[in-house]
């Protein structure tokens, strides 16, 4: 049995366990607010702790369950049960040596055959590959995608600055050294605005050939720009946003399919978008954000509910771009109800079943975003 | 078993809602342990949840000034740390050029002078820490500002000193209590969560609500009070856009009493959509709001 302020002393680490964020030092900080707060008292001492050791609303929101299965006697036995359940998932989530001896061999002979690999890659649709050893070259791909992405918009900024403007201060404090005559003039530099990207994936069942690739991109995408938030839907929506920015690629896509429940499931669109609107949007969702959604439209849904929720989110976004892996697929219209009630509200669809589709809208798509 | 920290909490808990402010214990508690540690609090929640309301009163109480920075896309460390004067400045030296009895030695004592505090403008984070009486610093929608600001204040929140250049560093004369309110538009880097205290503020149920109506709106009749909160916490319940905040349940109590409605029920369902726009501030989320629904709503109060 553990005396009450070892019971204390452990309990940040229990938190740990349990996925927070507290670091070492916040032990020593914790028995020093308890020594403030006095331990006799359940409450206050629950108080005190739930202020100094949460860091964001989803801590917050489960910290009286946790604060009960460490501190209540009667559930004392509890508590070591759930860390060990913990530290399964975690275990389970990196699949070890395997993927890793994996990796390497592929590394081995990637340079050799990258240059004809990918051109064969490029004009591949995504469906027909689902070998797991492309998955690499698919990566590196997109990131160059990712990259260029952001390069062309750069360039475009440059191109468009125009009339610069003074920047008063700086130049008058630099006329301090001249005496107060501005010889030197210096310029405000024009702010670059970036957009805000939003993605929003379909994973259902139809898509299933190419949500994969589509995840890949949003994480390539991620790690080239700053500001990108991704998302899953099939019959409600997910943030991934904090999966995908694991810098292990194996391990992001474990923590995936652990955030992924009913993945590949029916698609309900509308219904996934009003769950967004509503619990996303006002979030996420600002005056220069562009909305991507990357779906083939199938919907099981009200098509007028998709409608609605599209015009919902039109007058909070900046722009909506719909990427459908089916268009570049020879004699396709956008036929199928979801794509006819989309259709309106959108500023772009585009056609994105392999990477030189992909690659041969991206004119069209920065376009669209600016 | 009632501890010394429990009536403390209990006492502050009073303190706030004589200076009008309706606080949960785990709110009071935090602000204690804020005092004790000497660290900022971070409050999280809804647009409309009371956020800012709690530096204010915190003020209130510490009868100290309260210096706000409202923080917004491209704030700059200028605008909230500290400028010079230049306009003075460049004064200063013209009038310099032209007196001609000054010596060399006067001369480099006026250069000191130009760069001292006569030219400089104090935005609030040098104001907050270089004022006598330990002030209450608000900094307001920090998920605003871009993350280049954010390990700015970090600086100033690790130290409590800023240097500036010209001047040489400045130490905190007395230690700010700090509020840090988000919405949660930008995550927050883990820095800056790790230095603070965190609470974070949920709509408030009936209860809590019903009490501060009373407060705010002493001239609403009890019954009414009960029937606005009632009212209120059921529109929260409906999936809409924007969920009406405290702020919001204010204005409408005040819409009703302005126009006389002392009593909320079906009959009055016409009065109370003439209201409803102090309670229901989008487009969409007024079209959810027909007639039928609000006598129903009316009714169930």
């Amino acid at each position: 049995m553990l005396s009450a302020s070892e019971r204390l002393a452990q309990f940040p680490g229990f938190l740990r366990a349990n996925g927070y964020g507290v670091g070492g030092g916040d032990a020593v900080q914790a028995l020093r607010a308890a020594e403030r707060s006095g331990v006799l008292d359940q409450d206050v001492l629950r108080w005190s702790l739930k202020a100094l050791l949460c860091r964001r609303g989803d801590e917050w929101q489960r910290f009286d369950e946790l604060f009960d299965a460490w501190f209540l006697p009667a559930n004392r036995w509890q508590a070591p049960q759930r860390r060990d359940a913990g530290d399964g998932a975690q275990s389970a989530a990196h699949p070890g040596g395997e993927a890793e001896g994996e990796r390497s061999g592929d590394e081995d002979v990637r340079p050799r055959r990258a240059a004809s690999r990918e051109e064969t890659l490029s004009s591949a649709d995504f469906s027909a590959l689902t070998e797991r050893e492309h998955a690499l070259d698919i990566e590196a791909l997109m990131r160059r995608l990712a990259r260029q992405l952001k390069h062309i918009r750069l360039r475009r900024e440059a191109r468009a600055r125009r009339g610069r403007r003074l920047d008063l201060p700086a130049t008058i404090r630099r006329s301090v050294a001249s005496g107060g005559t501005p010889f030197h003039l210096l310029w405000r530099n024009q702010r670059s605005v970036r957009p805000r990207l939003v993605l929003l994936i379909d994973v259902s069942r139809s898509m299933v050939l190419y949500s994969f690739f589509y995840l890949r991109l949003a994480r390539a995408l991620a790690s080239e720009l700053a500001d990108v938030h991704s998302f899953i839907f099939h019959t409600r929506v997910t943030s991934v946003s904090q999966a995908l920015h694991d810098p292990d690629p194996w391990r992001a896509q474990e923590r995936l399919h652990l955030v992924a429940q009913g993945w590949a499931g029916g698609t309900r669109i509308g219904e996934s978008l009003e769950q967004f609107n509503r619990e996303h949007a006002p979030r996420v969702v600002h005056g220069r954000t562009a909305v991507i959604i990357l779906s083939d439209g199938y919907d099981t849904g009200e098509p007028q509910q998709l409608s609605d929720a599209l015009a919902q989110l039109r007058r909070r976004a900046r722009r909506i771009v719909w990427i459908n892996p089916l268009s570049s697929r020879q004699g396709y219209a956008p036929t199928c109800q979801g794509m006819q009630a989309a259709l309106p509200h959108l500023d772009l669809l585009a056609p994105g079943g392999d990477l030189a589709s992909l690659r041969a809208v991206l004119p069209q798509l920065i376009e669209a975003l600016h | 078993m009632t501890s010394q920290r429990a009536l403390a909490i209990a006492a502050l808990q009073q303190e706030l809602s004589r200076a009008g402010y309706v606080a949960e214990p785990g709110l009071a508690a935090a602000l204690l342990l804020m005092r004790d540690l000497e660290r900022p609090l971070l409050l999280e929640g809804d647009a409309g949840v009371g956020k800012t309301e709690v530096a204010k009163v915190l003020a209130d109480i510490n009868r100290t000034r309260l210096i706000r920075l409202q923080c917004y896309e491209g704030l700059d460390a200028h605008a909230a740390m500290y400028e010079w004067n230049y306009q003075r400045q460049l004064l200063a030296i013209k009038l310099l050029e032209h007196d001609e009895r000054a010596g060399a030695k006067d001369l480099a004592q006026k250069e000191q002078d130009i760069f001292s505090e006569r030219y400089l403008l104090k935005r609030p984070l040098l104001e907050a820490i270089s004022d006598q009486r330990p002030p209450v610093l608000l900094i307001d929608e920090i998920d605003r500002a871009d993350a280049a600001f954010e390990a700015y204040l970090l600086e100033l929140l690790s130290d409590f000193q800023i240097s500036i250049p010209e001047l040489g560093t400045v130490r905190a004369t007395s230690r700010p209590l700090v509020v840090i309110t988000s919405n949660g538009t930008r995550e927050l880097s883990d820095a800056l969560r790790r230095r603070c205290l965190y609470q974070y503020i949920d709509y408030p149920d009936y209860d809590k609500e019903l009490a501060i109506v009373r407060k705010k709106a002493p001239e609403a009749e009890a019954r009414l009070a009960q029937q606005i909160v009632a009212f209120v916490q059921a529109v929260r319940r409906m999936e809409l856009q924007k969920k009406p905040g405290i702020a919001e349940t204010l204005d409408w109590t005040a819409a009703l009493l302005r126009l006389d409605i002392s009593v909320i029920d079906i009959g009055g369902a016409e009065r109370i959509m003439d209201t409803l726009s102090a309670l229901i501030k989008t487009r969409d989320d007024r079209v959810a709001f027909p007639r039928e629904v609000v006598a129903r709503l009316a009714a169930a109060c």
